[in-house]
This record gives structure tokens, C-alpha cells and sequence, in this order.
């Protein structure tokens, strides 16, 4: 039970300290936490092409911000929240950026083998991109992330019992949809 | 911890922890990307949708109007013909016959008739539409001829330019006696 319990790699790391409006910062800020949204933004989105637009717009749409933040609050969690924000509003935007997408690709070579593929070919994270976007997110932040139901709770902006209860709606519907205990 | 959370964690490591490992990209800058987005993205995407909707329709529109128009009646040459064909007619009554309205009707009826059957051959599905719409006076001669013969009118159309819908309007809604 002892190795359940230790933080996974690529957890959530130490909190560093970021000065708001600082270009240099927020790029060492995006260097310490693209992986992680991109992780998250991976299990929202259909596919890795997806959710690396959704970081880069993740990352456009914070640094805009950048100088309202403050620094008593997490600079990730926040990244977080507007990482699913954009998700969400990708996801609304599907069919209309299919078409685009098309579009772009008709550009490229084809890719080489994309680690990412593997994500395709699973049942349990096909289920999750199934899920709302918010259950999802809670799942990930929860059990790949390693963020604690209050964090989950500061990260969206939403009670801490909220996130519990997304969280035991989302096991229920992938014990169901996997028909696994 | 339950099997099903034993497994999302095992699953979400295997199939994340090697897009971790990938190098990360340079960050995007705002306004990079901002004319294609604008294009293919969101709001930009539906608008661009309607507007390529509206210029097709638009075409479509304007091909079948051309066609019509252009391709099927030419107004000139029509009323040439039309002159040519009243002095004919008149030229065949010189024995002291009276009327003309068949004569004209039937000429008026056969373009009537080619006009349509041009317009739907272009594509216009509204061939008949479009042949009474863009030539009122071959259609209005080929109802006016049908018209004519049942309630005696005959007299009156011999009296009327051929080729002037509203005296022929007038003649369809109360033939003289």
C-alpha cells in the first residue's frame, strides 16, 4: 500500500514562486507545467493534436492575464483551470474544427509514430473523453495528477464537495461502462 | 483504494508518462496563429461556413437567372421575330380573312414551348417557372390561345399587339363578346 500511496512521476511538483507580469516567468512557468496540462488536456480533448492546441491556447490565454495573477494562489492550478476551461469550449467547437483540422493536415507530412496512440487504442481513456469535461478533469487532476479533493476544489473554483461528487459520478459511469468493480 | 481506481491510476501513467517525456514545444505567441483561427476555429469557422453557403447560392442563383435570361430569351431578337411574324400572318390574310390570334399564338407557343424546355436543360429545375417569369408573352399567348378558342376571344387578340402581356392580361380576364 506504501508504493499506492507515494506521489507519481510527474506529479505535481514543489511550489515555486512567479512574479506576475514577468515574461521570464511565465516561460520557466511554462516550461515546469506544459507536460502536466498537456496530460490533462490529452484525457479531455479527442486527440493529442487537440490538446496540444488547447495548451498553446491554454498559455496564450494565461499570459494575457498573466499580471492579474496572484501569487498566494497556485500558478498551476490556475493553468488548470483555464486549461479545462478551454477544453470545455473545445469540445462545444468539435464538429466546426474537424473541419479545420482537415484542413491544416492536408499540409503536413505524414506524422511518425505518435506515443499518444496508445491513448486511442484504450477503453478506459476513450470512456473518459466520454465523460463531461469537468468529471474528467477532476479524475485526472485526482489520479494522475496527484491533487488532493481541496486542491481539485481550489484549482476549479468549486466546492470541495463538488469535486467529490464529480469524481464518484465519473468512477460510477467507467465501473459501468467497463464493467469493472 | 477500489480495482476501478487501482486501474484509471496504472492506465493514466502508461498511456501518459511517455507524452511527458516528449520535449516541449516552444510557447505559441498571442496573435501567431490569429488569421487561421479566425478562419477555421469557432465563431470564425461558422461564419465562414454561412458566408461559403451564401456566395454558392448566390452563384447558383445567378446561373440560373443567366441561363434564363441570357441563354433562352433574347428580347431583341424575339421581338424581331415576333414584328416578322405579325406581318406574315397579316400577309396571309390579304383575301379579306379577319384574326390573326391563332396564327401569332401558334408561333408564340412553339418559343413558349423551347424556352422551357432550354431553361431545364440548364439545370434551373424551375424551367416552367422561369419561362413564365422571363417570357411572359410566349406563355401568356400559349394560356391566351387555350383561353381564346373556349370563350370566343378570338376577335379581341386579333386586335392587340401580340407582344404586350398587359393588353393580353386584359383580354384573358374579360374576353370581349
Amino acid at each position: 500500500m506504501a508504493s499506492i500511496e507515494e506521489p507519481p512521476i510527474e506529479a505535481k511538483p514543489p511550489p515555486e514562486s512567479y512574479e506576475p507580469g514577468s515574461e521570464a516567468d511565465f516561460e520557466r512557468l511554462y516550461r515546469n507545467s506544459y507536460r502536466r496540462i498537456l496530460g490533462t488536456l490529452i484525457t479531455l480533448v479527442r486527440d493529442r493534436a487537440t490538446a496540444e492546441d488547447c495548451a498553446q491556447e491554454t498559455y496564450e490565454r494565461a499570459f494575457r492575464h498573466w499580471k492579474e495573477w496572484r501569487p498566494e494562489a497556485s500558478a498551476e492550478a490556475w493553468l488548470h483551470r483555464i486549461a479545462i476551461n478551454v477544453a470545455i469550449s473545445d469540445r462545444r467547437h468539435q464538429s466546426l474544427r474537424q473541419a479545420g483540422e482537415l484542413v491544416r493536415r492536408l499540409g503536413r507530412p505524414a506524422p511518425g509514430p505518435d506515443p499518444s496512440a496508445v491513448a486511442e487504442r484504450s477503453d478506459l481513456f476513450r470512456a473518459i473523453r466520454k465523460l463531461p469535461a469537468k468529471q474528467a478533469a477532476a479524475l485526472v487532476l485526482r489520479h494522475y495528477h496527484g491533487y488532493s479533493n481541496r486542491e481539485i476544489a481550489a484549482a476549479l473554483g468549486v466546492p470541495e464537495q463538488t469535486v467529490a461528487s464529480r469524481l464518484a459520478a465519473a468512477r460510477q459511469h467507467l465501473q459501468a461502462v467497463l464493467g469493472r468493480r | 483504494m477500489s480495482d476501478i481506481e487501482r486501474d484509471l491510476e496504472e492506465e493514466l501513467h502508461r498511456v501518459l508518462d511517455p507524452i511527458s517525456a516528449m520535449p516541449i514545444p516552444p510557447r505559441r505567441r498571442a496573435g501567431s496563429r490569429t488569421a487561421a483561427r479566425t478562419v477555421l476555429g469557432g465563431a470564425g469557422a461558422a461564419l465562414t461556413i454561412k458566408l461559403l453557403t451564401g456566395v454558392a447560392v448566390a452563384a447558383a442563383a445567378v446561373t440560373v437567372a443567366g441561363a434564363a435570361t441570357t441563354g433562352s430569351i433574347n428580347p431583341a431578337v424575339w421581338g424581331q421575330q415576333v414584328s416578322q411574324h405579325v406581318a406574315d400572318c397579316k400577309a396571309k390574310l390579304a383575301d379579306g380573312q379577319h384574326g390573326i390570334g391563332d396564327c401569332v399564338s401558334d408561333f408564340a407557343n412553339q418559343h413558349g414551348q423551347a424556352v422551357a424546355s432550354d431553361a431545364r436543360h440548364h439545370g434551373a429545375g424551375t424551367g416552367t417557372t422561369n419561362g413564365h417569369g422571363n417570357n411572359p408573352n410566349a406563355n401568356d399567348h400559349a394560356k391566351n390561345k387555350n383561353r381564346g378558342r373556349s370563350t370566343q376571344g378570338k376577335g379581341a387578340s386579333s386586335q392587340q399587339d401580340p407582344t404586350d402581356p398587359p393588353i393580353h392580361a386584359t383580354v384573358t380576364a374579360s374576353p370581349q363578346p
